[in-house]
């Protein structure tokens, strides 16, 4: 229970659930997981739902469309995979495959002979390098006995992922 | 010559709280027992080694939202009430435990400890931002600042205009308290995101510290892994933590603070003795929560059985564990060096609450290092990354990797199942603080002090500490509390602005409720593509 002065400044009022608008936003959490939240205003939903009638397909269902970008530009759509989600929910985590690349997602729906229709798109993410970068400056570079053994002097304290070495060998 | 460098570095942070409404807030005593047990004996072995002469380097980083409850007259007040509440306590202790042998000593020590650090509260005025610019000003520490209210940077990333306000206030504030600007920045929770780099340097910051695999992770390769700093292509210096340095300070099994010898953070008087004794000392009256007088040592594993604290041989561990860390830097720094061909330098960053709070002896422990390392051994020499970087090393150019420093290393602490509800209201409000700084630009009089109160509550909502006390599970209600009605306030000062309908007795209450920042301008948040970057020359 609140206190007096607490519910005076908040004007006894609380957060509203959804802000009435379209939006899909999605972050990225780790090198293969991507938050995606989002919001179908009512009126976009009530319009949804008419052409869907229209088009004698009253059960569509909802997606997001996962794009991945070929490594490592923004420019260039690599691939795409379609999520179900169900009609209730407003945020899902997304498992990608692949560390370093851009994604962007898109909210939208299916239904039997439908094809993907969009409805939002997301903002543009970039998931985190999880490991070693495979880009070398020559410039910029031990020997390699000296860096394996430099970097080992890391490892043992910090990764205990055998990819760490395994990259390192490349 | 040495051979390679150490920079130590303290994190002192807590959110803001501040709760003029209740006589004693459980939360406010997270400052005061801050204040008494980590930042006052801190200052202390500081001054103590200034006084006989021996020569260190610390980096401290001070969150602006802790350096507003230092300079806030009702918490220092009720601060200096806290410590004489435990000055009495502690007086009544060394009655009841007169004659015992294990005990009185203890009693007496933590009267003593009390009694100082009321007297180093007296001789500052309760301001300790004084006691720390003095120490920076004669060039002992090095400060640096963070985000404003400790923001989770890399997930308020949708609106960048959200993230230079919370650094650029932050940069602001610093000044304003210390004279001169931060050459540094401490990213909250170590957390980097591509891009952050660019409004650091635009703040004209010269360098933050990343967890390990920001720099080692970074692309190109690091050439010297994390013990030199890299440069990223808006020309911030990127220093990353050293893991090996980490592990021996917190590992659960290897690390110093587990010592046996070591005394025992959760045994506490305040659930030992009669509540119609310790009741009308406890904060608050009469609820059982920690006082800081603790008897026992660890002992042993588990929490029941439990022998009384020996100072002396805690002294002795302190001592002990000192000489093993530096050991283990010169071995790490003589061995490094054969392989990089300049001297490495090893970042160690801690939470500055684990010295002193829960780790008892971690002061003390300092204050061995710092003496060992200046009189018995020439390898490792104590700098900061600013005096680092005056060293004039060549720094390669390279990305920082996005990264963290927690659980998993990534953003998950701070993005899961118990607190993602948050970001779309954090979203959304950054997105309308951001629109009515925009077109009110040059608010006066009651639109600018709503204008303004707008960016406090959205700021204070953005602290980082809410979605990870919802993730740890523990005062959860007060992290959601907080959070809520900062944006519930937000919300309707946004659309009191809006409307032109500002209720100026509502906003005086507010304004006093969440008072942080006072000088906060609230056109920071201006839409960047109206704006220029902001000079911070000559905010002083």
């Amino acid at each position: 229970m609140a206190d007096p002065q607490t519910i005076y400044l908040n004007r006894g009022e609380s957060l509203p659930e959804l802000y009435g608008e379209d939006r899909l936003v999605i972050l990225p959490r780790d090198p293969h997981n991507i938050f995606a939240y989002w919001e179908v205003s009512p009126q976009t939903r009530a319009a949804l739902e008419k052409r869907a009638i229209e088009e004698g397909c009253p059960e569509i269902a909802y997606c997001l469309r996962v794009y991945k970008y070929a490594w490592p530009e923004e420019e260039t759509v690599e691939s795409f995979f379609d999520l179900e989600v169900s009609r209730e929910s407003n945020n899902w985590y997304i498992t990608v495959a692949n560390a370093d690349r851009y994604y962007h997602v898109e909210l939208g729906w299916k239904a039997p002979g439908i094809p993907f229709q969009y409805l939002l798109r997301s903002n543009l993410v970039r998931t985190p390098r999880n490991g070693l970068s495979d880009l070398i400056d020559e410039n910029w570079q031990l020997p390699d006995w000296k860096a394996q053994k430099l970097f080992r002097r890391i490892s043992l304290y910090h990764l205990s992922s055998a990819e760490f070495f395994r990259r390192l060998r490349k | 010559m040495a051979q390679g460098f150490l920079a130590l570095i303290l994190h002192a942070h807590l959110p803001y709280v501040r709760h003029p409404e209740y006589e004693h807030s459980l939360e406010e005593k997270w400052f005061f027992e801050a204040v008494t047990e980590c930042y006052i004996p801190l200052l202390m072995v500081f001054e103590r080694l200034r006084d006989e002469g021996i020569d260190f380097r610390l980096t401290f980083s001070l969150s602006p939202t802790l350096l507003a409850m230092m300079e806030d007259p009702l918490l220092q007040k009720r601060c200096r009430q806290y410590l004489q509440r435990l000055q009495n306590l502690a007086r009544l202790e060394e009655e009841r435990t007169a004659g015992d042998p294990s005990f009185a000593p203890l009693a007496q020590l933590y009267r003593s400890h009390f009694d100082s650090a009321a007297a180093y509260l007296d001789r500052y005025g309760c301001r300790l931002v004084s006691a720390f610019r003095k120490l920076a000003e004669e060039n002992y520490l090095e400060l640096i600042t963070t985000a404003s209210t400790h923001a989770y940077l890399p997930l308020l990333q949708l609106q960048p205009e959200s993230i230079y306000a919370q650094i650029a206030n932050g940069v602001q504030y610093h000044t304003a308290l210390f004279g001169e600007a931060p050459r540094g920045l401490w990213l909250p929770e170590c957390a980097f995101e591509h891009g952050l780099d660019d409004f650091i340097s635009e703040l004209g910051i010269q360098y933050f510290i990343t967890a390990t695999h920001g720099v080692l992770f970074a692309s190109p390769r690091p050439k010297y892994g994390v013990y030199s700093p890299i440069l990223t292509q808006s020309g911030v210096a990127v220093f990353g933590r050293d893991a090996e340095t980490s592990k021996q300070v917190w590992s659960a099994q290897e690390g110093y603070p587990g010592d046996y010898d070591y005394r025992e953070f959760y045994r506490d008087i305040a659930y030992d003795l009669p509540l119609d004794y310790i009741g009308p000392h406890l904060h608050p009256p009469g609820m059982r929560s920690d006082t800081g007088i603790k008897y026992y040592r660890i002992t042993c594993e588990g929490l029941e059985y439990k022998e009384p604290y020996r100072p002396d041989r805690a002294r002795e561990k302190a001592a002990l564990h000192a000489g093993n860390f530096m050991f283990n830097r010169e071995q790490q720094v003589r061995y490094l060096s054969t392989l990089m061909g300049r001297p490495p330098i090893v970042i160690s960053p801690y939470d500055a609450e684990l010295f002193g709070h829960w780790w008892f002896e971690g002061p003390q422990w300092l204050d061995y290092l710092f003496r060992k390392i200046a009189f018995d051994q020439p390898h490792v020499k104590l700098i900061t990354p600013g005096e680092y970087l005056d060293l004039g090393y060549p720094l390669q150019l390279a990305t920082p990797n996005p990264s963290s420093w927690g659980d998993k290393g990534y953003h998950e602490v701070w993005l899961n199942g118990s607190n993602d509800w948050l970001y779309r209201h954090l979203h959304k409000a950054a997105a309308d603080m951001i629109r009515l700084a925009t077109a009110h630009s040059e608010a006066e009089g009651l639109l600018e002090r709503a204008l303004r109160q707008a960016a406090r509550e959205l700021m204070l909502a953005q602290s980082s500490d809410w979605p990870f006390i919802m993730t740890a599970g523990t005062m959860v209600d007060y992290a959601r509390s907080r959070a809520e009605s900062h944006l519930v306030r937000f919300r309707t000062l946004a659309r009191q602005i809006d409307e032109g309908a500002i209720d100026a007795e509502w906003l005086k209450g507010l304004e006093e409720a969440d008072n942080v920042f006072p000088q906060l301008d609230y056109r920071l948040y201006r839409d960047f593509k109206t704006t220029v970057p902001v000079d911070l020359a000559g905010v002083v």
